[in-house]
Protein backbone atom coordinates (compact mmCIF):
# COMPACT_ATOMS: atom_id res chain seq x y z
CA UNK A 1 0.00 0.00 0.00
CA UNK A 2 1.09 3.54 -0.69
CA UNK A 3 1.82 5.97 1.82
CA UNK A 4 2.74 8.86 -0.34
CA UNK A 5 1.36 11.71 0.69
CA UNK A 6 -1.18 13.95 -1.17
CA UNK A 7 0.09 17.45 -2.64
CA UNK A 8 -2.44 20.52 -3.03
CA UNK A 9 -2.07 22.41 -6.40
CA UNK A 10 0.18 25.19 -4.61
CA UNK A 11 2.62 22.44 -3.61
CA UNK A 12 5.47 24.02 -5.84
CA UNK A 13 4.60 27.50 -4.90
CA UNK A 14 4.94 26.43 -0.92
CA UNK A 15 8.30 24.95 -1.82
CA UNK A 16 10.02 27.79 -3.50
CA UNK A 17 8.24 30.29 -1.25
CA UNK A 18 10.61 29.14 2.04
CA UNK A 19 6.91 26.86 3.57
CA UNK A 20 8.09 24.43 6.27
CA UNK A 21 6.39 21.81 4.54
CA UNK A 22 4.89 18.69 6.97
CA UNK A 23 2.66 15.97 6.58
CA UNK A 24 -0.81 16.78 7.89
CA UNK A 25 -3.39 14.16 7.46
CA UNK A 26 -2.97 12.51 3.72
CA UNK A 27 -1.27 16.04 2.98
CA UNK A 28 1.66 17.80 2.48
CA UNK A 29 0.72 21.11 3.95
CA UNK A 30 2.78 24.24 5.27
CA UNK A 31 3.03 25.08 8.64
CA UNK A 32 4.49 28.07 8.32
CA UNK A 33 6.85 30.21 5.79
CA UNK A 34 10.65 31.95 6.28
CA UNK A 35 8.74 35.23 8.11
CA UNK A 36 7.37 32.57 10.82
CA UNK A 37 4.22 32.12 12.47
CA UNK A 38 4.13 34.99 14.78
CA UNK A 39 4.26 37.12 12.20
CA UNK A 40 1.76 35.65 10.02
CA UNK A 41 -0.88 35.24 12.99
CA UNK A 42 -0.08 39.19 13.97
CA UNK A 43 -0.50 39.93 10.08
CA UNK A 44 -3.63 38.52 10.26
CA UNK A 45 -4.88 40.90 13.00
CA UNK A 46 -3.34 44.12 11.45
CA UNK A 47 -2.91 43.65 7.93
CA UNK A 48 -4.46 39.75 6.25
CA UNK A 49 -2.74 36.87 5.52
CA UNK A 50 -3.45 33.85 2.67
CA UNK A 51 -3.92 30.19 3.31
CA UNK A 52 -3.29 27.10 1.36
CA UNK A 53 -6.68 25.06 2.44
CA UNK A 54 -7.17 22.88 -0.62
CA UNK A 55 -6.42 19.66 1.29
CA UNK A 56 -10.49 20.54 2.49
CA UNK A 57 -12.75 18.87 0.77
CA UNK A 58 -16.02 19.94 -0.82
CA UNK A 59 -19.61 17.76 -1.89
CA UNK A 60 -22.43 18.20 -3.73
CA UNK A 61 -25.53 17.33 -2.69
CA UNK A 62 -28.02 18.18 -6.23
CA UNK A 63 -31.75 17.23 -6.23
CA UNK A 64 -35.51 16.97 -5.29
CA UNK A 65 -34.31 15.28 -2.28
CA UNK A 66 -31.55 17.64 -1.06
CA UNK A 67 -32.80 19.96 0.98
CA UNK A 68 -34.15 17.16 2.75
CA UNK A 69 -31.46 14.70 3.00
CA UNK A 70 -29.22 17.98 5.29
CA UNK A 71 -31.84 18.61 6.65
CA UNK A 72 -31.64 14.68 8.31
CA UNK A 73 -28.31 14.96 8.51
CA UNK A 74 -26.89 18.32 9.39
CA UNK A 75 -27.59 19.77 13.08
CA UNK A 76 -28.82 23.16 11.68
CA UNK A 77 -31.88 23.98 10.70
CA UNK A 78 -32.39 25.38 6.82
CA UNK A 79 -35.94 26.42 7.57
CA UNK A 80 -34.76 28.51 10.41
CA UNK A 81 -31.12 29.52 10.21
CA UNK A 82 -30.97 32.57 8.88
CA UNK A 83 -29.91 36.11 10.70
CA UNK A 84 -31.38 36.78 14.23
CA UNK A 85 -34.74 35.98 13.41
CA UNK A 86 -33.89 32.50 12.16
CA UNK A 87 -35.28 32.83 8.33
CA UNK A 88 -34.67 29.74 6.35
CA UNK A 89 -31.48 29.11 4.46
CA UNK A 90 -31.93 30.98 0.51
CA UNK A 91 -29.15 31.29 -2.24
CA UNK A 92 -26.34 32.93 -2.03
CA UNK A 93 -26.26 31.66 1.79
CA UNK A 94 -24.31 29.62 3.95
CA UNK A 95 -24.52 28.16 7.39
CA UNK A 96 -21.70 26.27 9.92
CA UNK A 97 -22.85 23.16 11.48
CA UNK A 98 -21.99 19.74 12.16
CA UNK A 99 -22.61 15.92 11.19
CA UNK A 100 -23.83 13.46 14.03
CA UNK A 101 -23.75 9.95 14.04
CA UNK A 102 -26.99 8.57 15.35
CA UNK A 103 -25.32 8.02 18.62
CA UNK A 104 -24.76 11.51 18.51
CA UNK A 105 -21.13 11.55 18.25
CA UNK A 106 -19.28 14.35 15.81
CA UNK A 107 -18.55 12.87 12.45
CA UNK A 108 -17.34 16.32 11.37
CA UNK A 109 -18.39 19.63 11.06
CA UNK A 110 -19.02 21.57 8.18
CA UNK A 111 -20.42 24.60 5.72
CA UNK A 112 -23.61 24.42 3.81
CA UNK A 113 -23.86 26.64 0.92
CA UNK A 114 -27.44 26.76 -0.72
CA UNK A 115 -26.59 27.09 -4.64
CA UNK A 116 -30.47 27.10 -5.31
CA UNK A 117 -32.91 25.11 -3.86
CA UNK A 118 -32.17 21.76 -5.05
CA UNK A 119 -28.18 22.53 -5.11
CA UNK A 120 -25.90 22.78 -2.27
CA UNK A 121 -22.29 22.54 -1.56
CA UNK A 122 -21.34 20.86 2.05
CA UNK A 123 -17.86 21.83 2.71
CA UNK A 124 -15.67 19.64 5.26
CA UNK A 125 -12.58 19.21 6.32
CA UNK A 126 -9.56 17.24 5.13
CA UNK A 127 -9.82 13.54 4.34
CA UNK A 128 -13.87 13.77 5.19
CA UNK A 129 -14.89 13.77 1.82
CA UNK A 130 -15.39 10.59 1.21
CA UNK A 131 -16.69 9.80 4.60
CA UNK A 132 -19.34 12.83 4.86
CA UNK A 133 -20.37 11.38 1.32
CA UNK A 134 -21.03 8.15 2.28
CA UNK A 135 -22.59 9.24 5.14
CA UNK A 136 -24.97 10.72 3.62
CA UNK A 137 -25.23 8.12 1.00
CA UNK A 138 -25.98 5.59 3.44
CA UNK A 139 -28.82 8.21 5.22
CA UNK A 140 -30.46 8.71 1.69
CA UNK A 141 -33.42 6.76 2.42
CA UNK A 142 -35.89 7.07 -0.43
CA UNK A 143 -34.74 10.62 -1.09
CA UNK A 144 -33.92 11.68 -4.62
CA UNK A 145 -30.15 13.65 -4.59
CA UNK A 146 -26.70 12.69 -5.79
CA UNK A 147 -24.12 13.35 -3.70
CA UNK A 148 -20.09 13.66 -5.44
CA UNK A 149 -16.96 13.86 -3.77
CA UNK A 150 -15.07 17.09 -5.09
CA UNK A 151 -12.56 15.95 -2.68
CA UNK A 152 -8.82 16.54 -4.40
CA UNK A 153 -10.66 18.71 -7.40
CA UNK A 154 -10.45 21.84 -5.87
CA UNK A 155 -8.11 24.65 -5.18
CA UNK A 156 -9.43 26.41 -2.03
CA UNK A 157 -7.70 29.65 -0.50
CA UNK A 158 -8.62 31.44 2.22
CA UNK A 159 -7.52 35.09 2.44
CA UNK A 160 -7.96 36.49 6.22
CA UNK A 161 -7.61 40.16 7.67
CA UNK A 162 -8.87 43.26 7.71
CA UNK A 163 -6.96 44.55 4.69
CA UNK A 164 -8.41 41.23 2.60
CA UNK A 165 -11.17 43.33 1.36
CA UNK A 166 -9.02 46.14 -0.46
CA UNK A 167 -6.95 43.13 -1.84
CA UNK A 168 -9.97 41.40 -3.37
CA UNK A 169 -11.54 44.88 -4.37
CA UNK A 170 -8.06 44.92 -6.63
CA UNK A 171 -8.50 41.66 -8.25
CA UNK A 172 -12.14 41.38 -8.59
CA UNK A 173 -13.38 42.28 -12.05
CA UNK A 174 -16.60 43.95 -10.57
CA UNK A 175 -15.77 44.51 -7.05
CA UNK A 176 -18.60 46.69 -6.02
CA UNK A 177 -21.27 44.80 -7.17
CA UNK A 178 -19.36 41.04 -5.46
CA UNK A 179 -19.26 43.32 -2.29
CA UNK A 180 -22.59 44.63 -2.24
CA UNK A 181 -24.88 42.46 0.23
CA UNK A 182 -22.28 40.30 0.76
CA UNK A 183 -23.08 39.74 4.03
CA UNK A 184 -21.15 37.79 6.36
CA UNK A 185 -21.68 33.83 5.87
CA UNK A 186 -23.33 34.57 2.15
CA UNK A 187 -21.39 33.49 -1.14
CA UNK A 188 -21.56 34.48 -4.75
CA UNK A 189 -20.15 33.34 -7.96
CA UNK A 190 -19.31 29.33 -8.41
CA UNK A 191 -16.43 27.32 -9.13
CA UNK A 192 -18.45 25.30 -12.23
CA UNK A 193 -17.79 27.57 -15.14
CA UNK A 194 -21.12 25.98 -16.33
CA UNK A 195 -22.92 27.35 -13.72
CA UNK A 196 -25.32 30.19 -14.32
CA UNK A 197 -23.70 32.10 -10.90
CA UNK A 198 -20.08 31.42 -12.34
CA UNK A 199 -20.35 34.67 -13.88
CA UNK A 200 -21.00 36.98 -10.39
CA UNK A 201 -16.94 36.83 -9.68
CA UNK A 202 -14.24 36.70 -11.86
CA UNK A 203 -10.93 37.48 -11.78
CA UNK A 204 -9.69 40.65 -14.01
CA UNK A 205 -8.81 37.74 -16.46
CA UNK A 206 -12.19 36.40 -16.08
CA UNK A 207 -11.18 33.16 -14.01
CA UNK A 208 -14.22 32.03 -12.06
CA UNK A 209 -14.29 31.20 -8.80
CA UNK A 210 -16.90 31.24 -5.67
CA UNK A 211 -16.12 33.94 -3.07
CA UNK A 212 -17.67 32.80 0.79
CA UNK A 213 -18.00 35.77 3.24
CA UNK A 214 -16.53 33.50 5.80
CA UNK A 215 -13.44 31.92 7.07
CA UNK A 216 -11.13 30.30 10.34
CA UNK A 217 -9.70 33.18 11.96
CA UNK A 218 -12.38 35.68 13.35
CA UNK A 219 -11.03 37.99 11.02
CA UNK A 220 -13.21 39.59 8.13
CA UNK A 221 -11.90 37.88 4.64
CA UNK A 222 -12.96 34.77 1.94
CA UNK A 223 -13.35 31.66 1.36
CA UNK A 224 -12.12 30.96 -2.49
CA UNK A 225 -13.11 27.68 -4.28
CA UNK A 226 -11.84 27.23 -7.64
CA UNK A 227 -10.86 24.85 -10.50
CA UNK A 228 -7.71 22.90 -9.38
CA UNK A 229 -6.46 24.38 -12.29
CA UNK A 230 -7.13 27.82 -11.78
CA UNK A 231 -5.51 27.37 -7.58
CA UNK A 232 -1.89 28.67 -8.63
CA UNK A 233 -3.45 31.94 -10.77
CA UNK A 234 -5.71 33.33 -8.03
CA UNK A 235 -3.16 32.86 -5.85
CA UNK A 236 -0.77 34.27 -7.29
CA UNK A 237 -2.80 37.27 -8.72
CA UNK A 238 -3.75 37.95 -4.74
CA UNK A 239 -0.33 37.50 -3.41
CA UNK A 240 0.54 40.01 -6.16
CA UNK A 241 -2.13 42.68 -5.21
CA UNK A 242 -1.82 42.11 -1.59
CA UNK A 243 1.90 43.21 -1.08
CA UNK A 244 0.70 46.94 -1.13
CA UNK A 245 -1.39 46.21 1.98
CA UNK A 246 0.92 44.23 3.74
CA UNK A 247 -0.50 40.56 2.73
CA UNK A 248 1.76 37.38 3.70
CA UNK A 249 1.35 33.84 3.09
CA UNK A 250 0.41 31.70 6.09
CA UNK A 251 0.53 27.77 7.47
CA UNK A 252 -1.32 26.41 9.28
CA UNK A 253 0.16 26.61 12.42
CA UNK A 254 -1.18 30.65 12.60
CA UNK A 255 -4.55 28.93 11.55
CA UNK A 256 -4.50 27.01 14.35
CA UNK A 257 -3.40 29.91 16.56
CA UNK A 258 -5.73 32.24 15.07
CA UNK A 259 -9.00 30.42 14.95
CA UNK A 260 -8.27 29.34 18.61
CA UNK A 261 -8.47 32.99 19.69
CA UNK A 262 -11.43 33.19 17.95
CA UNK A 263 -12.65 30.55 19.74
CA UNK A 264 -13.71 27.97 16.94
CA UNK A 265 -13.44 24.07 17.17
CA UNK A 266 -11.37 21.85 15.16
CA UNK A 267 -12.76 18.77 13.96
CA UNK A 268 -11.62 15.63 15.50
CA UNK A 269 -10.08 17.37 18.74
CA UNK A 270 -11.86 19.63 19.94
CA UNK A 271 -15.29 17.88 18.62
CA UNK A 272 -15.07 14.64 17.32
CA UNK A 273 -15.74 11.04 18.58
CA UNK A 274 -18.01 12.01 21.67
CA UNK A 275 -21.50 13.39 22.44
CA UNK A 276 -21.86 16.96 20.72
CA UNK A 277 -23.31 18.67 23.42
CA UNK A 278 -22.55 21.16 26.86
CA UNK A 279 -19.66 22.87 24.51
CA UNK A 280 -19.37 26.33 23.56
CA UNK A 281 -20.97 26.51 20.01
CA UNK A 282 -24.57 25.97 21.06
CA UNK A 283 -25.30 28.33 17.55
CA UNK A 284 -24.21 24.65 15.24
CA UNK A 285 -27.25 23.32 16.86
CA UNK A 286 -31.25 24.35 16.41
CA UNK A 287 -32.34 25.59 19.27
CA UNK A 288 -35.87 27.36 19.72
CA UNK A 289 -35.69 30.59 21.50
CA UNK A 290 -36.73 28.51 24.96
CA UNK A 291 -33.02 27.06 24.09
CA UNK A 292 -34.10 23.57 25.08
CA UNK A 293 -35.71 22.22 22.20
CA UNK A 294 -34.85 21.91 18.80
CA UNK A 295 -37.05 23.34 15.94
CA UNK A 296 -36.41 19.93 13.76
CA UNK A 297 -35.05 16.18 14.22
CA UNK A 298 -32.35 14.84 12.74
CA UNK A 299 -29.44 12.28 12.96
CA UNK A 300 -28.44 12.23 16.55
CA UNK A 301 -31.03 14.64 17.92
CA UNK A 302 -32.09 11.90 20.38
CA UNK A 303 -29.12 11.60 22.43
CA UNK A 304 -28.57 15.01 22.44
CA UNK A 305 -31.86 15.83 24.17
CA UNK A 306 -32.08 13.01 26.81
CA UNK A 307 -30.55 13.76 29.82
CA UNK A 308 -27.01 15.18 28.33
CA UNK A 309 -23.69 14.03 29.41
CA UNK A 310 -21.87 14.98 32.81
CA UNK A 311 -18.93 16.00 30.45
CA UNK A 312 -19.01 19.61 28.81
CA UNK A 313 -16.37 21.42 27.12
CA UNK A 314 -15.18 24.99 28.15
CA UNK A 315 -13.01 27.79 26.57
CA UNK A 316 -9.99 28.64 28.79
CA UNK A 317 -6.90 31.74 28.24
CA UNK A 318 -3.59 31.51 30.74
CA UNK A 319 -2.05 34.48 32.30
CA UNK A 320 1.10 34.58 30.03
CA UNK A 321 1.67 32.35 26.81
CA UNK A 322 3.04 29.14 27.93
CA UNK A 323 1.40 25.95 26.95
CA UNK A 324 1.16 22.34 27.49
CA UNK A 325 1.02 19.46 25.25
CA UNK A 326 -2.28 18.85 24.92
CA UNK A 327 -1.76 14.97 24.31
CA UNK A 328 -2.24 13.37 27.47
CA UNK A 329 -2.29 16.59 29.53
CA UNK A 330 -4.79 17.00 32.81
CA UNK A 331 -7.34 18.93 33.78
CA UNK A 332 -6.80 20.14 37.59
CA UNK A 333 -9.14 21.65 39.61
CA UNK A 334 -8.70 24.20 42.66
CA UNK A 335 -9.42 21.24 45.13
CA UNK A 336 -6.46 19.00 43.24
CA UNK A 337 -9.41 16.67 41.93
CA UNK A 338 -8.35 15.43 37.82
CA UNK A 339 -11.68 16.80 36.12
CA UNK A 340 -10.51 15.95 32.59
CA UNK A 341 -8.33 16.61 29.58
CA UNK A 342 -7.08 19.28 27.44
CA UNK A 343 -8.50 19.10 23.65
CA UNK A 344 -6.46 22.17 22.41
CA UNK A 345 -4.20 24.43 23.63
CA UNK A 346 -2.64 27.32 21.31
CA UNK A 347 -0.80 30.98 21.84
CA UNK A 348 -2.57 33.88 20.50
CA UNK A 349 0.14 36.15 20.30
CA UNK A 350 -2.45 38.86 19.47
CA UNK A 351 -3.51 39.06 22.99
CA UNK A 352 -2.23 40.15 26.35
CA UNK A 353 -4.03 40.70 29.93
CA UNK A 354 -4.32 43.68 31.78
CA UNK A 355 -5.96 43.64 35.08
CA UNK A 356 -7.63 40.82 34.26
CA UNK A 357 -8.79 41.78 31.09
CA UNK A 358 -8.24 40.19 27.35
CA UNK A 359 -6.86 42.87 25.22
CA UNK A 360 -6.08 42.46 21.59
CA UNK A 361 -3.80 44.40 19.22
CA UNK A 362 -7.06 45.30 17.73
CA UNK A 363 -8.74 46.75 20.76
CA UNK A 364 -9.81 50.11 20.47
CA UNK A 365 -9.98 50.33 24.27
CA UNK A 366 -6.72 48.86 25.45
CA UNK A 367 -4.89 50.85 27.89
CA UNK A 368 -1.98 52.71 27.27
CA UNK A 369 1.41 50.90 27.92
CA UNK A 370 -0.14 47.44 28.24
CA UNK A 371 1.71 44.28 26.99
CA UNK A 372 0.54 42.52 24.36
CA UNK A 373 2.87 39.25 24.39
CA UNK A 374 0.22 36.53 23.64
CA UNK A 375 -1.89 34.43 26.05
CA UNK A 376 -1.95 30.31 25.86
CA UNK A 377 -5.86 29.13 25.16
CA UNK A 378 -7.73 26.84 23.82
CA UNK A 379 -10.68 24.12 25.23
CA UNK A 380 -10.91 21.61 27.31
CA UNK A 381 -12.93 18.80 28.34
CA UNK A 382 -14.22 18.35 32.05
CA UNK A 383 -16.87 16.16 34.15
CA UNK A 384 -17.74 19.12 35.97
CA UNK A 385 -19.41 22.90 35.93
CA UNK A 386 -17.09 25.23 35.90
CA UNK A 387 -17.64 29.59 35.67
CA UNK A 388 -16.06 32.39 33.50
CA UNK A 389 -13.21 32.97 35.95
CA UNK A 390 -12.96 29.83 37.55
CA UNK A 391 -8.96 28.31 37.70
CA UNK A 392 -7.94 25.54 36.74
CA UNK A 393 -4.41 23.80 36.26
CA UNK A 394 -3.35 21.65 32.95
CA UNK A 395 -0.88 19.83 33.71
CA UNK A 396 1.71 17.88 31.15
CA UNK A 397 4.83 15.82 31.62
CA UNK A 398 6.85 19.39 31.89
CA UNK A 399 4.78 21.81 33.83
CA UNK A 400 1.93 23.26 35.01
CA UNK A 401 -0.16 26.43 33.94
CA UNK A 402 -3.03 28.17 35.88
CA UNK A 403 -5.62 29.41 33.70
CA UNK A 404 -8.89 30.73 33.63
CA UNK A 405 -12.02 29.61 32.09
CA UNK A 406 -13.48 32.35 29.98
CA UNK A 407 -16.20 32.59 27.56
CA UNK A 408 -14.56 34.63 24.59
CA UNK A 409 -10.72 34.79 23.77
CA UNK A 410 -9.46 37.48 21.31
CA UNK A 411 -11.76 40.54 21.43
CA UNK A 412 -12.28 43.18 18.48
CA UNK A 413 -12.69 40.48 16.03
CA UNK A 414 -13.64 41.97 12.83
CA UNK A 415 -15.22 38.88 11.03
CA UNK A 416 -18.36 40.83 10.87
CA UNK A 417 -17.89 43.90 10.26
CA UNK A 418 -19.49 45.38 7.28
CA UNK A 419 -17.09 45.44 4.33
CA UNK A 420 -17.19 48.91 3.65
CA UNK A 421 -15.41 49.96 6.30
CA UNK A 422 -12.06 48.08 5.42
CA UNK A 423 -12.60 50.35 1.84
CA UNK A 424 -12.02 53.52 3.45
CA UNK B 1 11.31 24.57 4.56
CA UNK B 2 13.58 23.59 7.76
CA UNK B 3 17.21 23.88 6.92
CA UNK B 4 19.13 20.85 5.22
CA UNK B 5 22.22 19.88 7.60
CA UNK B 6 24.57 21.43 4.71
CA UNK B 7 22.59 24.63 4.98
CA UNK B 8 23.30 24.90 8.69
CA UNK B 9 25.68 27.57 9.86
CA UNK B 10 27.67 25.30 12.61
CA UNK B 11 30.57 27.71 13.66
CA UNK B 12 33.82 25.82 14.53
CA UNK B 13 34.75 27.49 17.07
CA UNK B 14 32.40 26.79 19.84
CA UNK B 15 31.23 22.74 20.96
CA UNK B 16 27.91 21.05 20.31
CA UNK B 17 25.81 19.16 22.44
CA UNK B 18 23.26 16.00 21.38
CA UNK B 19 20.12 17.88 22.08
CA UNK B 20 21.83 21.09 19.57
CA UNK B 21 22.71 23.51 22.82
CA UNK B 22 26.46 25.00 21.82
CA UNK B 23 28.74 25.51 24.32
CA UNK B 24 31.58 28.10 23.84
CA UNK B 25 34.43 28.20 26.53
CA UNK B 26 36.00 31.97 27.87
CA UNK B 27 38.25 31.28 30.87
CA UNK B 28 36.31 29.56 33.34
CA UNK B 29 33.26 30.28 32.25
CA UNK B 30 31.05 28.48 29.53
CA UNK B 31 28.71 30.37 27.10
CA UNK B 32 25.45 28.30 26.46
CA UNK B 33 22.99 28.75 23.76
CA UNK B 34 20.84 26.81 21.02
CA UNK B 35 22.45 25.98 17.97
CA UNK B 36 20.81 26.66 14.10
CA UNK B 37 19.75 23.34 13.55
CA UNK B 38 17.54 24.15 17.04
CA UNK B 39 16.38 26.77 16.51
CA UNK B 40 15.43 26.38 12.64
CA UNK B 41 13.42 22.78 13.83
CA UNK B 42 11.47 25.38 16.68
CA UNK B 43 10.41 27.48 14.83
CA UNK B 44 9.34 31.20 16.34
CA UNK B 45 10.75 31.30 19.88
CA UNK B 46 8.33 32.99 21.70
CA UNK B 47 9.46 32.43 25.02
CA UNK B 48 12.34 31.25 27.02
CA UNK B 49 12.30 30.15 30.54
CA UNK B 50 15.41 31.18 32.35
CA UNK B 51 17.10 29.46 35.20
CA UNK B 52 17.84 32.14 38.18
CA UNK B 53 21.68 33.07 38.64
CA UNK B 54 23.41 31.09 41.38
CA UNK B 55 21.28 28.09 40.62
CA UNK B 56 23.70 25.34 39.84
CA UNK B 57 23.32 22.15 36.77
CA UNK B 58 24.52 18.98 36.33
CA UNK B 59 25.78 17.95 32.85
CA UNK B 60 22.77 17.10 30.89
CA UNK B 61 20.54 18.12 33.37
CA UNK B 62 17.45 20.72 32.32
CA UNK B 63 18.54 24.39 32.97
CA UNK B 64 15.73 26.17 30.63
CA UNK B 65 12.61 25.61 28.80
CA UNK B 66 12.17 26.96 25.33
CA UNK B 67 8.60 28.03 24.11
CA UNK B 68 7.58 27.87 20.33
CA UNK B 69 4.61 28.20 18.50
CA UNK B 70 5.27 24.35 17.79
CA UNK B 71 5.90 23.14 21.71
CA UNK B 72 7.83 23.42 24.83
CA UNK B 73 11.61 22.21 24.38
CA UNK B 74 13.80 21.72 27.35
CA UNK B 75 17.66 22.41 27.11
CA UNK B 76 20.24 20.60 28.70
CA UNK B 77 23.34 21.91 30.37
CA UNK B 78 26.16 21.03 28.20
CA UNK B 79 28.37 21.35 31.21
CA UNK B 80 27.74 20.97 34.97
CA UNK B 81 28.34 24.37 37.31
CA UNK B 82 26.90 27.32 38.62
CA UNK B 83 24.58 30.06 36.34
CA UNK B 84 26.41 33.35 36.98
CA UNK B 85 24.96 35.43 34.53
CA UNK B 86 21.47 34.87 32.21
CA UNK B 87 20.87 36.87 28.99
CA UNK B 88 17.60 39.31 30.09
CA UNK B 89 17.43 40.55 26.79
CA UNK B 90 15.32 37.64 26.00
CA UNK B 91 12.46 37.77 28.14
CA UNK B 92 11.38 40.92 26.03
CA UNK B 93 12.97 39.51 22.88
CA UNK B 94 12.95 35.97 22.43
CA UNK B 95 13.16 36.00 18.86
CA UNK B 96 16.97 36.80 19.18
CA UNK B 97 17.14 32.82 19.58
CA UNK B 98 16.01 32.91 16.28
CA UNK B 99 17.64 36.30 14.55
CA UNK B 100 20.86 35.46 16.36
CA UNK B 101 21.22 32.05 18.18
CA UNK B 102 25.29 32.33 18.84
CA UNK B 103 25.25 36.12 19.25
CA UNK B 104 22.67 38.02 20.79
CA UNK B 105 20.20 35.04 21.62
CA UNK B 106 22.64 33.35 23.75
CA UNK B 107 21.22 31.68 26.93
CA UNK B 108 23.46 31.56 30.27
CA UNK B 109 26.61 32.09 31.28
CA UNK B 110 28.25 29.05 33.93
CA UNK B 111 30.73 29.06 36.08
CA UNK B 112 32.16 25.26 35.04
CA UNK B 113 33.28 22.92 37.73
CA UNK B 114 34.83 20.96 35.00
CA UNK B 115 35.93 22.01 32.07
CA UNK B 116 37.28 18.91 31.17
CA UNK B 117 33.45 18.17 29.88
CA UNK B 118 33.75 20.09 27.08
CA UNK B 119 35.76 17.30 26.07
CA UNK B 120 32.67 15.05 25.90
CA UNK B 121 30.80 17.62 23.05
CA UNK B 122 30.76 17.39 19.36
CA UNK B 123 32.71 19.57 17.00
CA UNK B 124 31.19 21.46 13.91
CA UNK B 125 31.71 18.29 11.89
CA UNK B 126 30.15 15.67 14.17
CA UNK B 127 27.38 17.56 14.66
CA UNK B 128 26.55 17.89 10.83
CA UNK B 129 27.22 14.75 10.77
CA UNK B 130 24.29 13.76 13.18
CA UNK B 131 21.60 15.77 11.63
CA UNK B 132 22.44 13.98 8.79
CA UNK B 133 21.90 10.78 10.13
CA UNK B 134 25.80 9.54 10.03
Amino acid sequence: MSTAKKKTPLFDWHQEHGGNMVEFGDYIMPLWYASGTKKEHLSVITDAGLFDTSHMAAVLVDGPGAYELIQFCFTRDLDACIGKDNKPIKPGRCVYGAFLSEQGHAIDDGIVYQVNDTDYIIVVNAGMGGVIAAHLNSNLGGRQAEITDLTDQLGKIDIQGPAAVKTMQAVLKNPEQVFKKLLYFSFKGHFDDRAPTAEQVQLLDGTPFLLSRSGYTGEVGFEIFTQRKHAVNVWETIVAAGQPFGLVACGLASRDSLRTGAVLPLSHQDIGNWTYANHPWPFALPFDVSGSRFTKSFLGAEVLQAAGPDERTLTYVGHDLRKVDAHGARVIDADGTDIGTVLTCATDMAIGRHEGKIYSLASADKPEGVKIKGLCCGFIKVNKGLAPGDVVTLQDQKRKLKVSIETNVRPARTARKPLRTFLK
Amino acid sequence: MTKEAHELNLPADIKYAKAHEWARVDGEIVIVGLDDYAQDQLGDIVFVEMPEVGETFDKDSVFANVESVKAVSECYSPVSGEIVEINERLEDEPELVNNDCYGDGWFVKIKATNLAEMDSLMDHEKCRASVKGE
